[in-house]
């Protein structure tokens, strides 16, 4: 590692933001370097200033504040200080970025050579368009995209998620930067492709010996990449130190608190509630789109007072499920029945559903920012189902908002606010809460804590333990995220391409033996210890087997689907 | 919900223009200094000076209180047209952003059918048909004017409907109402207000047409419109009958576009500053 001049140094930087007549500091005194062929990340919570750091490196500050004090320099240039035009050069040439949520930032309707090309020929002056195509087709073959010459020719739309960030990647790459500047890179990505990714990255910063500032809210992710660690608080450097001492041997009280909320798939799964009667089965179930399954014969049972976890990457067809269950897609095909009282099918929309029955099945949204509505109170959103569904005495149900509102361990008196007044783990409480609010047996959570920080997610995940051990709710819990699953459920369901490809209890699935695809689950799922990284193993290229029995039976209620190396 | 009265000097500019008017109309009978009614041979067509001061008419009428209480037609009937058309288009808007699928698109496909025919020629069939009353002039503008209304709803409701919070709503089990007007409808107000203050200045220049045209009040009773067209061949003579009106009727209409832009402006920016979708 070279470990020369720094490329990267911001010196005492201080931001701040105006609201209303006062300044708010979003970055306060923060201090860092990084030399090329060196990885730096800032972690920390939402509001810890760490995107605010990431993009000041561009000479970019959001609308409305401004760099009270201090410096940033890049490849020995003042940022702040550049001319416009000198700093247009420095985003083109020197550092590059790459974004959270590469798809809204391609423009659909350009092919995507063309969009390479727009970044490539800030950079190159040759005119020959085969010469430039051929370094287009060149650059999506370093980020490793398939069949690189198609490619080219496509719309962002028929791209995955994943490819879509390879194609950003590209395009930062394009110019030949010296700093890499990425903002959550993988976040919204399931485990297998931000694995594909992150690898990615790291080969190319040691290719091309770049200076990558990478910011992130997630330790797995910060783990497998940096070289050192920059933790954040509230704008201020809590302690920087190199990633294997900060993650084996935390000095500051915060990192420890920080580190101790993170789920790990080493961790003991909590000990599961003893199984009870199934209240939702399903049946050979099966929804899509068009002509296309989405979800392709799939039977489960979800039994009172459990967490039933449903694994799988985008587009296995998991939040499909949960639709169908809620009432919002209806099935193809299959059957789906509530089986407590009053018992009643779950094939129909949720309109036509009987009132008793609609209210017995609940559902928590992933983003809680968008799960409320942002014109209507707190109190409103909890006290709306209530009304609907007729529940407990008119003259009550102040009363019984307040005791809701508690029970998730909210203060009360946030009943006046308006959403966007409320944090983002606040806000998810209310949306547990109003799902609580119709007495449910059944609650939904569709990526509930996706979203959160780690020590918010570690409080909502405790709340719904909390929640179904008191209540006897049964809980389909929707994750990718295997060390939360483990930390939670009591059984899990992997699905793959609509099917399912293995169920047990949590204990039998992490012991093993496993289907390939979850065998392939496990080992991308990131663990925050940098010594822990390059463990992923490959998994052997399989398809289904449907020669005579479908299941592998390892023994209490443990299924693998019978699977067979691929022919080619 | 809605900080009233936005910091843009643009919207507050224009909306003082407006509450003017409406004053202005309201106030009539006392600011007056004529009856706009009376004939007076004896003071026909007299240019502006200290006891007529923009003049008379033919008829020897004063203009300016006959410009004073012109407006009371004109702002009467468009705030009721403006008001049909916005309530109208609002709900229609909404419930085809919300519904979706094929009805959506048969919706659209007839409102690109009405659109596509001028509007003052619209109007002058449905009131050679129907007559010239306001109420039928109201819904003739209501007609005309609705489908552009639904349009600007629909695409600002779009963007609504597949919220998380309208899913919720679904997943309960809400009928189509409540969730229009508690989830939908808030969010998009901002949008219909600024829409109603765009389309009223349509709809008092349509009405005025009309009026300029002879399908509206009937003489002799005051109406911007009708001001201009009586005194236009005297406008040699006397300029400041048909100028008088003229000018009330652009700094209305003026005042409504300067308010209508303003206050789209700030809740946009606004919407941005917040964070909300």
């Amino acid at each position: 590692m070279n470990q020369g001049e720094p490329l990267v140094e911001v010196r005492d930087l201080s931001v701040a933001y105006r609201a209303g007549d006062s300044d708010i500091e979003v970055v306060r005194e923060v201090s860092l370097r990084v030399a090329a062929g060196e990885t730096l990340a800032l972690v920390g919570e939402s509001g810890s200033g760490k995107s605010t750091i990431a993009t000041a490196l561009l000479g970019h500050l959001r609308h409305g504040s401004r760099r009270t004090a201090g410096s940033v320099r890049v490849a020995g240039q003042d940022v702040f200080g550049l001319a416009p035009l000198a700093l247009r050069a420095l985003r083109r040439g020197t550092v590059a970025m790459v974004a959270q949520n590469a798809g809204a930032a391609l423009t659909p309707s350009m092919r995507i050579g063309r969009q390479v090309d727009e970044a490539l020929r800030t950079v190159t002056h040759t005119r020959d368009t085969r010469v430039r195509r051929r370094r287009i087709v060149e650059l999506l073959d370093h980020v490793r995209l398939p069949e690189p010459r198609r490619l080219v020719d496509r719309y962002p739309h028929e791209l995955s998620g994943g490819q879509q960030q390879r194609v950003a990647i590209a395009m930062a790459i394009a110019a030949q930067p010296r700093v890499l500047v990425l903002d959550e890179p993988t976040t919204g990505l399931d485990v297998i492709t931000q694995r594909g990714i992150l690898d990615l990255l790291a080969a190319l910063a040691d290719e091309l010996d770049l200076a990558t500032v990478l910011v992130s809210h997630d330790f797995g992710v910060v783990a497998a990449m940096a070289d050192r660690v920059h933790v954040l608080r509230a704008g201020r450097t809590v302690e920087t130190a190199p990633a294997a001492r900060l993650f084996a041997d935390p000095a500051q009280p915060y990192t420890r608190e920080l580190l101790a909320s993170v789920p790990r798939l080493s961790d003991e799964p909590r000990p599961s509630v003893p199984a009870a009667a199934p209240v939702v089965t399903c049946e050979h179930v099966r929804a899509g789109y068009g002509g296309r399954p989405v979800v392709d014969d799939v039977s489960l049972e979800l039994r009172r007072g459990e967490v039933l976890a449903l694994v799988g990457e985008s587009g296995s067809g998991k939040s499909t499920l949960a639709a169908a269950l809620a009432g919002l897609r209806t099935p193809s095909g299959g059957v789906l029945r509530y089986l407590g009282e009053p018992g009643g099918d779950l094939a129909v929309p949720a309109g036509k559903r009987p009132l008793d029955l609609r209210r017995r099945v609940a559902l928590v949204f992933q983003n809680a920012d968008t799960a409320l509505n942002p014109r209507r109170s707190v109190r409103d959103a909890v006290r709306r189902p209530l009304t609907l569904f007729g529940i407990g005495p008119r003259a009550e149900r102040a009363a019984r908002t307040t005791q809701l509102l508690r029970d998730v361990a909210l203060d009360p008196a946030l009943q006046e606010r308006l959403p966007a007044q409320l944090s983002g783990g606040q806000r998810q409480r209310v949306g547990i809460a109003r799902a609580l609010a119709g007495e449910p047996d059944v609650i939904i959570a569709d990526e509930i804590t996706t979203a959160l920080d780690v020590s918010v997610q570690a409080q909502v995940l405790d709340l719904l333990d909390e929640l179904r051990r008191e209540r006897r709710l049964a809980c389909l819990f929707i994750s990718h995220d295997l060390a939360v699953v483990r930390g939670i459920a009591d059984r899990i369901l992997v699905l793959y391409q609509g099917k399912v490809v293995e169920q047990g209890s949590t204990r039998a699935v992490f012991a093993g033996p496993n289907h390939p695809y979850t065998r392939a689950l496990i080992s991308a799922a990131l663990e925050p210890d940098p010594g822990a990284g390059a463990a992923a193993e490959s998994a052997p290229r399989w398809e289904h087997d449907d020669r005579d029995d479908e299941w592998i039976d390892t023994g209490a209620g443990h299924l693998i689907r019978r699977w067979r190396e691929e022919r080619r | 919900m809605i900080r009233w009265l936005p910091r843009s000097i643009a919207a507050r500019l224009g909306l003082a223009i407006v509450v003017l008017h409406i004053g202005l109309a309201l106030a009539a009978p006392l600011l007056a200094p004529y009856s706009p009614v009376r004939n007076d041979a004896g003071h026909a067509l007299l240019g502006p000076s200290w006891s007529y001061w923009a003049g008379t008419d033919q008829y020897g009428r004063d203009v300016l209180s006959r410009v004073l209480y012109g407006g009371r037609y004109a702002l009467a009937v468009s705030f009721a047209a403006t008001f049909c058309t916005v309530v109208i288009g609002t709900v229609i808007g909404a419930l085809a952003a919300f519904r979706g699928g094929w009805p959506d698109n048969v919706a659209m496909r007839v409102l690109d059918a009405v659109l596509s025919v001028p509007p003052i020629l619209a109007l002058l069939v449905i009131v050679t048909v129907f007559g010239t009353g306001a109420g039928v002039i109201v819904l003739a503008v209501t007609v005309v004017y609705a489908p552009a209304v639904v349009r600007v709803v629909r695409a600002a409701a779009q963007g609504v409907v597949t919220a998380d919070y309208v899913t919720a709503a679904r997943a309960r089990g809400e009928r189509t109402c409540p969730i229009l007007a508690r989830e939908v409808l808030p969010n998009i107000l901002d949008v219909v207000f600024v829409e109603f203050a765009m389309r009223a200045s349509w709809v008092v220049l349509l009405i005025s047409s009309l009026s300029f045209l002879g399908f509206g009040v009937n003489p002799p009773a005051p109406d911007w419109g009708l001001m201009v067209a009586e005194n236009r061949t005297a406008i040699t003579v006397v300029p400041w009958g048909s100028l008088a009106p003229i000018l009330a009727l652009a700094t209305l209409v003026v005042g409504l576009n300067v308010a209508a832009d303003g206050l789209s402006k700030a809740w946009g920016v606004d919407r941005i500053r917040t964070g909300a979708p």
